[in-house]
């Protein structure tokens, strides 16, 4: 977080002497927030003042990694609160929790979700194995965790189990979360022993907020904090304002990423899971612990949470090619929109209402909409063209009646000019029309 | 050493708007936090939760849906049956029949149908909101028919655009006393626009809110929340009193519209049946847009209702 | 960032028509310039009572009565050189829309209305001079760094100062304008408050060349960072600079009537 020259001049000690080459304590306090005047050109300055600089200088949300090899993830790093002002980093990272004795048929329904989206691959990232007061059998069923290619989270607060499962699995770097305000002191021995991030949890904020400061002391780095499960208003206020603490007022205690098991908040309702995961991808849940996850949960929150965790300045964009829907072939017909992720879900999902077999011809046009990609160049008859060739569409498909979308129905003449034996067809300017358009449409 | 909280509450508040008719109203808005920010200070009124019904009845292929509504054949006992879906504070009528690229019903046709609806829900205690055609033309005729069919039942019309809001707030608001949504479709700065612009021609702040758009989760949904976001910061941290209506958002016909609630389970057989598919995609993205900040949402499916109702007072 | 705020100037002593009605404790002059202030976009009123050796404290507080009693509790600037004028206005002042601001404190004479800001939890609008111009930057900061020591000793929060940098007549002064604004970008990444009176530049201008050096002066201290600004919001040219100034600093969301709010 930028210091303000206010909160330097607070350290400074305020005696204008000169010392440092500026002629006041405040003009020095200035420069050192714009930067052009290193701290240490004050010979002055306490050892406290210095400390509390570089904490103020460091970043507001600490940023680590848990998982091995190829099942690593990126925990925390965050520097604003809405996505608006700036990009959101580290997408929130799904698990399901599971009792030992029933971990091979949750490994088993996890590893079901898996599937690519824009992308970007959309499965279940950790399971959440929660201890049930036999230490062999937790130790067992994290060893199948980690062979599963899943990353784990050891959920005890028994020193003596955590012990036994780290020692086979900390090779993976799971996270193990059960430091409480009574067993922080072995629990944080244990992180730092085995190399592992520790997750935090207390009954509210005042206890969790001592209990990382003894953790810190101890010398843990990598903290994930357990907003709870007292309530689900309980725990969406520790979120919210776990996160505001730490970027808004920079008190870097509170600095981590969060856990949030939203299945001890909403236990055996699915339905709620949903709606309650879906909060907190948008406020502030760092790993987020479901009962289970279905393809009618994982396509909308998967889906959310790609587009919270987007580039605002990047847009999403689909693969350039060919995309037959409704079962066309190579006598179907094309139509041409262009690469912005959101136009092609639209358009596609409009030609599958349509139930009209179409090949959707999807050129690059730098991931913009149709008009902003026609007036930057980038969805031009030359461009078309070249893309019809470059994919050798005319050997692929023999249907040769080509839509193009109406905004962009100026492009008709030159296409039929550079591609002989094509008819250009004008598309409706409106996707929702196109279901009538298609229904209605007579190919040449 | 405790945790230093700071409450984040504002200098400003979100105005209040009430639909509906005595003993059958509700209110939203009035907070001055962030919505669901219950911890900075206690929201005077909760988030709203809107079950959707169309004029052409609902879809009955749908097993959970279809039963929810078994019997239920003409509108009007098909409104009064919305009426008992738990957690609903309002219900919205489609008058889906009017769209001219589909039945185009004529607008007294579906100002009766409307009045039929609107008697059957006052008999069931909702208060009512009434979505148009989307289509501008038609609903810049439509609204002011069904303002009038339902005279005096103080309903919320959705919606007024930027080409038709002129003769729907003249007709809705000021010759017969309802109150409208404004849309402007993820455009920030035209709903602000449109405010002001509804604002010049006399309507006081109580009698319109706000219709920022909708997206279904993972179809573009980034720009539905940061406009919420945004107009509710706006409202809130920098005063602006052209952006303190509160807002609505219809979720239904998105949610139920994209590929992941629409193709069957024989071509998706690993997705399982469309029915949950498409509660889910309801439920997840009303979830979003409430925690971006919305003040009531329109859902479809009363599964979807319970859930998202229970959520919000979860959280109240 | 927060909305720039404007303090409303024009309740001012050296006006004939308001010394009359504060002589005579007559409302309606008072009332009528506050209400067109705020109309116009004024958070705060600046009440100039001018010196006011001898009935100063009953002309302050019958002008804080009758302004927040008819005007919805409008917020105050309380200026005069009687500081007990200033004392007993804050005796009934109502905070319902805002601390009161004492107007105005400086380096050397006026340090000690800090003390009267900082005992009656009022903000202080700090001018960075002691006797006269101050030479350049340093000696501003200087006082700025005094009156801020000053303060805190006092247990007062900085954001409660506004510092007014001293704006200078520009027919005589022009060289003197660049480091102006220097220093008002100096305030603000301190992270402190400021305010001016920025019509004092363009004095002595002919008539007609006023609001556009007014509203080109503000435009270019709102994009150094002034926080506020002492000055007529019954000026269109002015406060549709300083709207379209919030749109471009990003404080105010566009919307294409954005001058008609």
């Amino acid at each position: 977080m930028a210091l303000k020259g206010i909160d330097i001049f607070k350290l400074t000690p305020k005696t204008n002497c000169k010392d440092c080459g500026q002629p006041t304590c405040m003009a020095f306090a200035m420069k050192v927030a714009q930067g052009t005047v290193q701290i240490e050109k004050c010979p002055h300055m306490s050892a406290e003042a210095l400390d509390a600089l570089g904490e103020a200088t460091a970043p507001p949300m600490k940023s680590f990694r848990i998982g091995a090899r190829d099942e690593e993830y990126a925990l925390g790093g965050e520097t604003v609160l809405f996505r608006h002002d700036k990009t959101f980093v580290s997408k929130p990272l799904f698990a399901i929790s599971t009792a030992p004795d029933a971990a091979d048929t949750t490994i088993a329904h996890a590893c079901k979700i898996d599937y690519e989206r824009i992308g970007e691959r959309m499965c279940v990232e950790l399971i959440y194995l929660e201890y049930s007061g036999d230490k062999a059998a937790f130790a067992e069923a994290a060893k199948k965790v980690s062979a599963a290619g899943r990353t784990l989270v050891l959920a005890t607060t028994d020193a003596d189990a955590a012990k036994e499962a780290l020692a086979a699995t900390s090779d993976g770097k799971p996270l193990l979360n059960g430091a409480n305000p009574s067993n922080h002191e072995t629990f944080a021995a244990l992180a730092l022993e085995y190399g592992v991030a520790l997750g935090v949890t207390a009954d509210n904020l005042d206890a969790l907020y001592d209990t990382v400061r003894e953790v810190e002391k101890a010398g843990v780095k990598d903290i994930v904090l357990d907003v709870g499960a007292i309530s689900v208003k309980d725990a969406f206020a520790n979120a919210v304002q776990i996160r505001r603490a730490a970027l808004k007022s920079g008190d870097h205690s509170f600095g981590y990423p969060s856990i949030v098991n939203v299945s001890a908040l909403a236990p055996g309702d699915a339905r709620m899971q949903t709606a309650l995961a879906s909060v907190f991808i948008l406020k502030y849940g760092s790993i987020i612990v479901m009962d289970g996850m279905s393809y009618a949960q994982a396509l909308p929150l998967y889906g959310l949470r790609q587009n919270i965790f987007t580039d605002p300045q990047k847009p999403m964009t689909v693969e350039v090619g060919i995309y037959p829907i409704n079962g066309a072939d190579e006598n179907s017909l094309c139509a041409l929109t262009v690469d912005f992720a959101l136009t092609y879900f639209i358009v596609s999902g409009e030609i599958e209402r349509a139930g009209v077999p179409v090949n959707l011809l999807i050129p690059d046009a730098g991931g913009y909409s149709v008009l902003t990609a026609w007036a930057a160049g980038k969805l031009s008859a030359g461009s078309i063209a070249k893309f019809i060739k470059e994919e050798d569409i005319e050997s692929k498909i023999k249907n040769r009646n080509l839509l193009i979308p109406g905004k962009v129905a100026v492009l008709k003449g030159e296409l039929e000019e550079s591609l002989p034996g094509w008819k250009i067809v004008v598309a409706p300017n409106e996707a929702v029309s196109l279901v009538k358009f298609l229904k209605e449409f007579k190919a040449a | 050493m405790t945790f230093k909280r700071e409450p984040q509450v504002f200098g400003a508040s979100i105005t209040e708007v009430e639909f509906g008719t005595e003993g059958a109203s509700v209110v939203f808005g009035g907070a001055n936090t962030l919505p669901l920010y219950n911890f900075d200070a206690q929201a005077k009124h909760r988030a709203l939760v809107g079950i959707e019904i169309s004029d052409k009845g609902p879809d009955r292929s749908l097993p959970e849906l279809s039963a929810f509504y078994s019997g239920a054949e003409s509108l009007s006992d098909i409104a009064s049956r919305a009426c008992t879906a738990p957690g609903a504070d309002f219900v919205s009528l489609v008058l889906e029949s009017a769209d001219p690229n589909g039945d185009n019903a004529t607008s007294e046709d579906a100002a009766a149908l409307a009045k039929e609806v609107a008697v059957a829900l006052a008999a069931g205690g909702k208060p009512v909101v009434i979505q148009g055609t989307g289509n501008v033309d038609k609903d810049q005729e439509l609204i002011p028919k069904v303002a009038e069919a339902l005279q005096g039942m103080n309903v919320l019309l959705l919606s007024a655009k930027e080409e038709n809001y002129k003769g729907i707030a003249v007709a809705a608001v000021t010759a017969y006393g309802q109150k409208i949504g404004a849309e402007s479709s993820v455009d920030i700065n035209l709903a602000k626009q449109l405010n002001v612009l509804i604002a010049q021609m006399g309507i006081k702040p109580g009698s319109y809110v706000m219709n920022l758009g909708a997206a279904a989760a993972g179809y573009g949904f980034e720009y539905i929340s940061s406009t919420i976001e945004r107009v509710k910061l706006a409202a809130l941290s920098q005063n602006d009193d052209a952006l303190q209506m509160p807002s609505i958002t219809s979720v239904a016909e998105d949610a139920w519209a994209v590929k992941e609630a629409v193709v069957s389970e024989d071509d998706f057989p690993e997705w399982g049946p469309r029915e949950e598919r498409g509660i889910e995609m309801e439920i997840s993205t009303a979830a979003a847009a409430l925690a971006a900040g919305t003040d009531a949402v329109i859902l479809r499916h009363p599964a979807s209702v319970k859930t998202i109702a229970d959520m919000v007072a979860a959280l109240a | 960032m927060d909305k720039f705020i404007i303090i409303g100037e024009r309740i001012h002593c050296i006006s004939p028509v308001i010394r009359e009605a504060l002589a005579n404790r007559d409302p309606e002059p008072l009332l009528a310039r506050g209400k067109e202030q705020l109309d116009s976009g004024a958070t705060y009123l600046d009440l100039n009572i001018g010196p006011a050796e001898r009935d100063g404290e009953d002309i302050m507080k019958w002008g804080v009565k009758l302004l927040q009693e008819n005007l919805d509790n409008v917020p105050l600037a309380l200026d005069t050189a009687n500081r007990k004028a200033i004392e007993a206005g804050i005796s009934v002042y109502d905070r319902t829309k805002g601390k009161p601001i004492v107007n105005s404190a400086d380096a050397g004479d006026r340090l000690d209305y800090i003390d009267l800001a900082a005992a009656n939890d009022a903000i202080a609008i700090a001018l960075c001079s002691k006797q006269g111009v101050p030479r350049d930057n340093d000696e501003r900061m200087q006082y700025c760094q005094e009156m801020l020591e000053h303060a805190m000793e006092l247990g007062m929060e900085p954001s409660d100062l506004w510092f007014d940098p001293l704006t200078l007549v520009i027919k005589g002064m022009q060289e003197k304008q660049v480091e102006y604004l220097q220093f008002i970008r100096q305030l603000s990444d301190m992270g402190l408050n400021s305010t001016a009176g920025l019509s004092n530049a363009s004095n002595g201008m002919p008539k007609e060349v006023r609001p556009i050096v007014d509203s080109v002066l503000t435009a270019m201290a709102i994009e150094c960072g002034l926080t506020s600004a002492i000055l007529n919001p019954n000026d269109k040219r002015l406060m549709g600079t300083i709207k379209t100034a919030e749109i471009i600093m990003n404080r105010s969301l566009y919307a294409d009537s954005y001058l008609d709010i």
